[in-house]
């Protein structure tokens, strides 16, 4: 109490100029035109409903500290900003050292680089290796259907070079929409029996693009846990809620979806778009889903499927049109339906088929359609050959599936390693068996096991047979899986090759893990 | 019978504002092609059906009429002897038309110059999109009320919710269609100076188009084809067709899963050579290059600087690397500046630790500005402020630098002082893809830790052998010498253990054994005299075509040397009205608009790109189009001095020379 005087004699000039300048703010406000229109407002308004006033004030002030913020946009403004002087900014500015830019490989990394094969000459089923010129049996790279060398897809491909060039130098917005996409999209739709197509130039970016291009934010994602990568960074950019379910298990699935459900119900929220996506067969494992299943569950629980089918079309089926052909189920079904045209048809690209809603609005909103030229002319022409030579000779196909058929009985019969995946598949993953006992001491020793693997996959090669390990980004896969070999098997070599082949390679795996006993 | 064609010749004479009116209205519904049916379009095209494909498209061709697009207007003289085709890449003999493109160190670099149109061009395109939007809400009301079959998609329908919200895709319903024909317009042929566009037109306001299988060439100022490389004859083209023969089509396979060959070994060591650097390598395709290979670069604790106007391709890898970005004004360096001292004395947010590392990513040539980077200035701020620099070049390699090697070569900079380069193959090369170049220990760790390297299709033959061929030409390729080759396949050869030696000079020639020995490229091109013109002519018209449209008083952006010239139209419909009105002109002319979401709302524009394989004639066609537009539609908003079109057209050489 007692110094109260004190404090209101040194309040009182501030009072004083605090009255001064108000007086003065109204008189200059008064001055302004339309002036008295807003004072008319305010006082009629106040005198109605007094808290309307101070309700309008705070939305006032309100849209004006977000107009400022939106201008500055960055930390300036945050709280956790601190304000320096020139001279400390440049000081701070010397003193920081950047990281450089990639760290460098470690061992590991640098044998991985120097193992990795490199052909010379024909690419196909028995090409020569750069490093020694001895032709090898190629079971690493992909060629299904055997189309890789075939005379008259090159026939067709010079065609086309000599009346359209190799570039289309533009993207499909821009005049390099040309009559061959348009004719593959065309006949890439009737094969699968979609309403339409549409192309991308790159295999892995399609389905990256894809799924941003209908999955927003609020969205429902449920995707299979061992989705490949290229579906991770398409749900990692779509930034949609995601639910995960076990790895190819149906009944993992539907629980997920009934308790997404349940959830729903409980918010009452509005109805969101929902989406489950998975492969139709794994590119990590050869698994192969349940595709009749898949689809009851997704009509059941209003569910748009986005099928990968990357692996299967052109290989599965007795066309090569993929798992709804052998499961005989309309590819009208499935909404989405993504595959590589790259893979399955042994040019390069990918697509997306479905009903024309779907297509022309990736035309739209995909991404790497948009903003990326269209895939050379030459490219898309032998594509369409690739399709009508699958259509033409259901052989191909019968041909694949008994290499299939005839590796994977050796490697079942082969001591030491775990054959993975369907029987269909036209990859086929082998991992280490786990029955030595050090190995099963957890965590698993990933990196052990590959340079095992490794051993194998190079062996092979010196006795001439090229196959490679299953590769992954480790660390930056959602899921880190089991090290594997990948055999992709094709039509195009013999049965006298491949089972000579396969028998290298179970020669191969015998020497190096007897070396490791 | 010829109202189609013979329309806008006599325009300029006509003097009132409502003759102007009647004349842009009848243009422009001609070329909605409302009125097109077979019997009145009897010029146009007198060949083939979509279907067959095997025709000679140059050979049996009749739809000439004398403009000049098929056959030259003068027949070339008996010394000259051209090796192109004309439609796909033209043949100018004098050497007056040609120039260097390199920057003057005596001048100042130009940044990103924007010139103010008239307030009422502003507001009259306020108004029109104002206009869309209220009639598109409206339509959008009524048709739910009373044609609700055409909205059925937008709504939720038994238990789904709608693919598409009526909200998000209310501007392509609403104002894109309304200019659908004038984007994926389907071609045919090369994408050379000339094009084939397949004749459409719409009876349901683009709801649906209409093809009659006709076909019409049109002058083609569209296509990222700074080179001319699109070509289906002539020495690239051979060598592709070999190596289809020898290698196939398919590359079958990721790099690292048996999709390697050693195609891609040479294309790479030569890229590395092209541009300077120590080591490259391939992606095939230029979007994925840095969608894929970015999150490579950048991760947690870094920071990315990017350019706002950065191409979508960079946004994409930024956003997959979850890197925190920051972005500055146009090629601004104060605003650049200013960012980097608050970024590097703030630290990261939160904890203040300073950042790992800062990538600034800047684009070489911007596509939708035309706009060139301050390159000399950015350099000098790296080495202040130690970010690390990733220049896309996707625009500029090749198309720029007296010797077609991009910014660096335009600036005469080193360069190694920047630390990747990054360029792609679907424009100045006529090829697909895209490569990124840099240190050696910087690719390899790309090679391994890239998206790309694993999981996505190694490029195909084809697609290699045109970048080898059309890059080789570009160098020249010096004859063998008998003794130790520099660069063969050594028989140890891993996938990265082939680069160009460390006491090579840049920019040199490529040495013969660079390249496969089955390509055998004819003398113009391995010496390299030919792709030496092919810059200088691309140089002369992309300058020619900037001072022409200044001259005639149009608002350009861009940089003048910059081969994409933005024509700035600002009103909607103006935009459209253009793109049709070129279509439909006796010599036709296609040429891209962009408008919002591409460029900010009121700035639409026409995006030339011009090409190598023009003529000088082809560009006064070009400007003698503008002119005539510029007038019908009141486009001509310049402050600069103005020249008549024959003016222009008579002094182009010293036009060009005095910029
Ligand atoms: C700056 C930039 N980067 C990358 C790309 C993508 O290249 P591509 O069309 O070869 O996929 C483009 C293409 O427009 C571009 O402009």
């Amino acid at each position: 109490m007692s110094d109260t005087p004190t404090l209101s004699s040194t309040l009182d000039p501030l009072l004083t100029f605090l009255a001064y300048s108000l007086s003065r703010l109204e008189s200059t406000f008064y001055k302004l035109p339309g002036s008295a229109v807003v004072t008319r407002y305010v006082k009629s308004s106040h005198q109605n409903d007094p808290g309307r006033t101070i309700l309008e004030l705070i939305l006032v002030i309100f849209a004006i500290r977000t107009l400022l913020q939106s201008r500055t946009r960055g930390d300036k403004q945050g709280k956790h900003f601190i304000q320096f002087s020139e001279k400390e900014i440049d000081e701070l500015v010397d003193e920081w050292t950047p990281e450089s830019l990639v760290q460098p490989l470690n061992d590991w990394e640098q044998r991985d680089l120097s193992s990795v094969p490199v052909t010379t000459g024909p690419i196909g089923p028995k090409p020569k290796l750069l490093s020694n010129g001895k032709p090898v049996i190629n079971l690493a790279s992909f060629n299904f259907a055997g189309l890789a060398g075939n005379e008259q897809i090159k026939e067709k491909a010079i065609e086309t070079l000599r009346k359209y060039g190799l570039g289309s130098c533009g993207p499909p917005g821009f005049y390099g929409t040309v009559d061959v996409h348009l004719d593959l999209e065309r006949n890439i739709a009737e094969f699968l029996g979609t309403e339409a197509s549409i192309l991308y130039s790159q295999g892995f970016s399609t389905i990256s693009s894809v799924i941003p291009a209908f999955c927003k934010r609020g969205d429902v994602i449920v995707a299979d846990r061992s989705v490949n990568f290229a579906i991770q960074k398409g749900i990692q950019i779509s930034r949609s809620t995601i639910r995960w379910y076990d790895h190819n298990d149906l009944k993992s699935l539907e629980d997920v979806l009934i308790s997404i459900e349940k959830e729903r119900k409980k918010r009452k929220g509005p109805l969101t778009r929902r989406f489950i996506i998975t492969e139709g067969i794994f590119e990590r494992d050869g698994e192969m889903v349940d595709l009749p299943k898949l689809i009851e569950l997704k009509l059941k629980y209003k569910y748009r499927l986005i099928l990968d089918e990357s692996v299967s079309f052109g290989a599965v089926g007795r066309t090569g049109r993929g798992l709804t052909e052998l499961y005989n189920v309309p590819a009208k079904q499935i909404d989405m339906l993504v595959g590589s045209v790259a893979n399955g048809l042994c040019s390069a690209g990918g697509f997306c088929a479905g009903s024309s809603i779907v297509t022309e609005h990736q035309r739209i909103n995909g991404t790497s359609f948009v903003f990326s030229a269209s895939m050379p002319p030459l490219l898309a022409t032998s594509a369409s050959e690739a399709i009508s030579h699958l259509r033409n000779t259901p052989s191909i196909l019968a041909a694949l599936h008994e290499n299939i058929d005839t590796i994977r009985s050796v490697l079942d019969r082969t001591e030491g390693i775990t054959v993975l995946g369907h029987r269909a598949s036209p990859i086929i993953h082998f991992c280490l068996r786990n029955t030595q006992q050090h190995l099963t001491v957890a965590p698993p020793d990933h990196e052990a096991e590959e340079r095992v693997l490794q051993d194998i996959v190079d062996d092979g090669l010196a006795n001439g047979v090229l196959i490679t390990r299953g590769k992954h980004l480790r660390g930056q896969e959602m899921t880190d899986s089991r090290p594997t070999i990948r055999i992709a098997t094709t039509a195009a070599l013999s049965r006298k090759d491949v089972e000579k082949a396969v028998g290298i390679v179970k020669a191969s795996i015998a020497r190096v893990l007897a070396k490791r006993r | 019978m010829f109202n189609k064609k013979k329309s806008l010749g006599q325009l300029p004479s006509m003097a009132t504002a409502t003759s102007y009116l009647s004349a842009v209205h009848q243009a422009d519904s001609r070329a909605r092609g409302h009125d097109i049916s077979p019997a009145s379009t009897p010029a146009l095209s007198t060949s083939s059906s979509i279907t067959s494909s095997s025709e000679d498209t140059v050979l049996h061709e009749s739809d000439d009429n004398n403009t000049g697009l098929t056959y030259p207007r003068t027949p070339p003289t008996s010394e000259q002897v051209f090796t192109t085709v004309h439609s796909e890449f033209g043949h100018c003999a004098d050497e007056s038309y040609r120039c260097v493109s390199q920057h003057n160190p005596d001048k100042p670099v130009t940044e990103h110059e924007i010139e103010e149109p008239p307030y009422y061009i502003l507001i009259t395109t306020y108004i029109s999109y104002l206009m869309l939007i209220v009639f598109g809400h409206l339509r959008d009301f009524f048709g739910k009320c009373f044609a609700k079959q055409y909205f059925t998609h937008l709504m939720p329908y038994d238990g789904y919710a709608p693919l598409n919200s009526d909200f998000d895709s209310f501007y392509t319903r609403r104002l894109k269609r309304r200019m659908d024909d004038c984007f994926s317009h389907p071609v045919t042929g090369v994408a050379g100076r000339t094009i084939l566009v397949y004749d459409r037109h719409s009876e349901d306001c683009n709801y649906t188009q209409i093809y009659p299988g006709t076909k019409t060439r049109a002058l083609n100022i569209s296509s990222y084809n700074y080179l001319g490389f699109a070509q289906a004859r002539g020495g690239c083209a051979d060598a592709v067709e070999e190596s289809i023969k020898r290698y196939g089509v398919s590359a079958c396979g990721s790099r690292l899963e048996g999709g390697s060959n050693e195609l891609h070994l040479t294309a790479e060591a030569l890229v590395a050579r092209f541009v300077g650097m120590e080591d490259s390598l391939i992606s095939s395709m230029g979007f994925a290059t840095n969608s894929t290979f970015i999150p490579a670069l950048v991760g947690k604790g870094s920071l990315v600087i990017s350019d706002e106007f950065n191409h979508a391709s960079i946004r994409v890898g930024v956003r997959t690397s979850g890197t925190q970005v920051r972005m500055f004004k146009h090629n601004d360096m104060q605003s650049l500046e200013s960012l980097l001292r608050e970024v590097i004395s703030q630290g990261q947010p939160k904890t203040h630790r300073p950042w790992k590392k800062i990538l600034l990513i800047v684009e070489g040539l911007y596509s939708m500005e035309g706009s060139l980077v301050n390159l000399p200035h950015i350099i000098e701020l790296k080495k202040k402020y130690k970010f690390h620099l990733f220049v896309d070049e996707a625009h500029s390699i090749g198309a720029l630098g007296p010797l077609g090697r991009g910014v660096c070569d335009y600036f005469d900079i080193p360069p190694r002082s920047v630390d990747v380069l990054m360029g792609t193959f679907t424009k100045s090369f006529g090829a697909a893809g895209g490569y990124i170049a840099g240190p050696k220990h910087l690719i390899d760790a790309l090679r391994i830790r890239g998206h790309s390297g694993i999981y996505a299709e190694a490029m195909p033959p084809p697609v290699l052998t045109q970048i080898i061929s059309s890059m080789a030409s570009i160098m020249g390729v010096t004859p063998p010498v008998s003794s130790k080759a520099a660069l063969t396949l050594s028989p140890s050869s891993s996938i990265s253990t082939l680069r160009c030696p460390e006491d090579d000079v840049h920019p040199g020639m490529a040495p013969a054994s660079a390249i496969p020995s089955w390509i055998s490229l004819p003398p113009a091109l391995s010496d390299g005299s030919e792709a030496r013109m092919r810059i200088r002519r691309l140089a002369f018209n992309s300058r020619y075509l900037h001072a022409g449209l200044k001259k005639l008083g149009f608002i350009t952006y861009g940089h003048p040397f910059s081969p994409i010239v933005p024509l700035l139209i600002y009103n909607p419909g103006k935009m459209a009205t253009f793109a049709r009105m070129m279509r439909t002109r006796q010599t036709p002319i296609v040429v891209v608009v962009v408008a919002y979401p591409a460029t900010p709302l009121v700035t639409s524009r026409v995006r030339f790109c011009v090409s190598a394989a023009h003529t000088k004639d082809d560009i006064d066609t070009i400007l003698q189009a503008c002119d005539e537009l510029g007038d019908i539609l009141d486009l001509k908003h310049g402050h600069s001095e103005r020249w008549p079109l024959e003016q222009i057209m008579r002094q182009s050489v010293e036009l060009v020379n005095n910029i």
